[in-house]
């Protein structure tokens, strides 16, 4: 096992981290930029190194020095986390180059699923299914319809270097699909000066699924079940749970079978996963493949018991995956929330400032993986998520119940939360009845504002009050008030931590 | 002791005063008598009759928050110029003023009338909100500066009262 790691992250994942180092006995190294001096996962390391300037390009993503500092300190490894350098494959060839274990998996493997196209022609070759669609270079507009016609409806039509539903078409029916060729081509000329198209089959209410898969260095490769990641924003997961809804037990075997499937056939090792995309009819298509402990983890630690971040630890030293497929049981029911420091009523616009307090909601079966404390100062340089919110209960029924609870006991005053929001989607029947896809919250909650109604009567009440208990007038009373024989009378106004 | 707290840009005006061990706060013109125990630093156990409420209360830089039944709301504290100065010569003087600019929309009393402490003297509206200027003490109205349907500034005296003497 390594002796010293060095945690190249920062935030609720760095802390997730140090936790599995500090448990297996290992030196832990983080490392911060200036404005994180006061973070946590600072505070808990055995060891932390100050990058400097705050700009993620010259800290978190910094690769000759993350590097110099691993050598200087004697990591043995680097732990990547997720994001900045998790999927760079750059950083895990250098590591390897410096002789300091990449935790993750090979930079080749990283390689060829950082490329899209060639991780979905990969995963059809090794018999997994993918999204029928056409990705060549015939373009003119009748073999487009050619291929269109093939693939079947509906079908989505959309520019090469398209995004944000420019030179996008959704063609329900042949007679249309000449005419939508044509217009998504104009509008993509227009939009990008490019007028290459795809097409692929379009999914109706879709939902996104993914397998957790472990493998270690031999080739050994079990999957620990599905997460349903369907509540999304702005392309981005906010609310996940394990088990799916909709999942069977038959596709749930099947699914299982073709994620480990797609995992050897580029002989992946580690930590990873496999994402899919699947219809209301059942049918599931591989979406891409993350190599990488994702945000959503802690779901499948919960309902599989696994710790999922130490062996990426022990698989990382060499050490074999002692657990078999048949090992791996499913129990319960467990939902993770992303706490985002964002205004969901304004287009989920990051929030910025100084958190005045924090506290976590405590309880039975409640997680809370956190990278903030009270007092620290969220800025815009990094992803504005403050830490996940994880319950698990004996079924969804009670863990929805327990997650809207943990929400309403969780305090974050200073930056605006999407606290309130994520409360109102688990209480949306459609959520209860388990009829979520990626559409969700476009559906049910575009028009959304947090109401913008008047401060209740309770929350006067209780300011004035406040302010009347600490007014100058009634802290002198109070004092006088105070027993006249204590010597602490005889100290004048005094605080804790703080010149007066 | 008035306060002005603003919130998604609407200002709440509240008036609060101790008398014995409750607190009698009059805000959009009804008068609720709560008890409160501060359990720890900013946090409230708050009797309304017989209802209990739990919050808690923090301070930012400029702004409080409060956070009760889940949801945390920012407010600021409005600042009330032309205030300050007044209050050094007068104890009760300064509730006399305008809390905001806005419009006079009743004036519930007569040159030379005698008033309670706590009578509503005057009614003022901003941004869909009603204040209501109290008379600070027992005495005697003197001067009226505005009628009903006037423009008034924040901060000018709305009216002047002398105080009753202490028999």
């Amino acid at each position: 096992m390594f002796k010293k790691i060095l945690i190249a992250n920062r935030g609720e994942i760095a802390v997730r981290i140090i936790k599995a180092c500090q448990e297996l006995g290992i030196h832990t190294i983080a490392i911060y930029s200036e404005v994180d001096a006061s973070s946590p996962h600072v505070t808990l390391a055995d060891e932390a190194i100050n990058l400097g300037d705050p700009t993620p390009i010259e800290s978190y993503l910094n690769i000759p020095k993350i590097i110099q500092i691993a050598k200087e300190h004697h990591a043995d490894a680097i732990h990547p986390g997720y994001g900045f350098l998790a999927e760079n494959p750059d950083f895990a060839q250098t590591c390897n180059k410096a002789g300091i274990k990449f935790i993750g998996p090979t930079p080749e493997v990283i390689s060829l699923m950082g490329d899209k196209i060639a991780a979905k022609k990969t995963m059809e070759k090794a018999g997994v299914p993918v999204i029928p669609g056409y990705h060549g270079l015939k373009q003119d507009n009748k073999a487009l319809a050619e291929e269109g016609k093939k693939i079947g409806f509906p079908l989505l039509v959309k520019a090469a270097a398209g995004g944000g539903g420019k030179g996008m078409r959704i063609v329900n029916s042949e007679d249309m699909l000449l005419e939508s060729i044509e217009g998504a081509k104009r509008e993509s000329k227009s939009s990008f000066g490019d007028d290459t198209v795809f097409l692929e089959k379009y999914l109706e209410k879709p939902r996104h699924i993914e397998f957790q898969i472990l493998a270690d260095e031999q080739g050994h490769t079990i999957h620990l079940f599905e997460r349903e990641c369907s509540i999304q924003r702005r392309h981005q997961k906010i609310i996940e749970e394990s088990p799916s809804p909709v999942m069977t037990k038959k596709l749930r075997g099947e699914m299982g079978k073709a994620a480990v499937t797609a995992a050897k056939a580029v002989g992946y090792s580690n930590a990873g996963t496999v994402e899919f995309m699947i219809d209301e009819h059942l049918n599931y298509y591989f979406m891409e493949m993350n190599t990488r402990l994702q945000v959503e983890h802690p779901i499948t630690e919960l309902t599989t018991g696994i710790d999922l971040a130490k062996w990426q630890l022990r698989i990382a030293s060499g050490e074999p995956l002692t657990l078999q497929q048949t090992d791996i049981i499913q129990r319960g029911h467990a939902i993770e929330c992303r706490i985002y420091a964002e205004d969901p009523s304004n287009g989920f616009l990051p929030s910025t400032g100084t958190l005045h307090k924090v506290e976590e909601p405590k309880g039975p079966n409640i997680r809370v993986d956190s990278g903030i404390v009270t007092n620290n100062i969220i800025s815009a340089y990094y992803d504005p998520m403050l830490s996940k919110l994880i319950t698990y209960a004996e079924n969804r029924g009670d863990c929805i119940q327990k997650m809207r609870w943990a929400l309403s006991h969780y305090i974050v005053m200073g930056v605006t939360s999407n606290i309130w929001f994520l409360r109102k989607v688990l209480e949306h029947n459609e959520f209860v009845k388990g009829n979520t896809t990626t559409h969700f919250i476009d559906n049910y909650f575009s028009e959304w504002t947090k109401t913008k109604k008047a401060l209740p009567v309770e929350a006067l009440i209780s300011l004035a009050v406040y302010d009347s208990l600490h007014s100058k007038k009634e802290e002198i009373v109070r004092y006088k008030e105070a027993d006249p024989h204590s010597p602490w009378k005889h100290m004048g106004r005094w605080r804790i931590g703080k010149e007066v | 002791m008035f306060i002005n707290y603003e919130h998604e840009s609407h200002v709440y005006s509240v008036m609060i005063e101790r008398r014995d061990d409750s607190y009698f706060i009059t805000y959009d013109n009804t008068e609720y008598k709560v008890q409160c125990e501060e359990v720890k630093p900013g946090q409230l156990k708050i009797m309304i009759g017989d209802r209990l409420i739990k919050s808690i209360v923090t301070e930012g830089e400029h702004e409080k928050y409060v956070f009760i039944d889940g949801n945390v709301y920012k407010v600021k504290p409005v600042e009330l110029t032309g205030r300050t100065t007044k209050k050094k010569k007068d104890t009760g003087a300064a509730d006399l003023d305008s809390p905001i600019s806005g419009k006079v929309v009743t004036v519930k009393v007569k040159k030379d009338e005698s008033v309670k402490k706590g009578d509503v003297l005057l009614v003022i509206e901003a941004m869909k909100m009603e204040y209501l200027i109290r008379a600070p003490y027992d005495g005697t109205v003197t001067k009226i500066h505005f009628k009903e349907n006037d423009q008034i500034e924040i901060g000018k005296t709305t009216v002047e009262m002398t105080k009753k003497k202490e028999e």
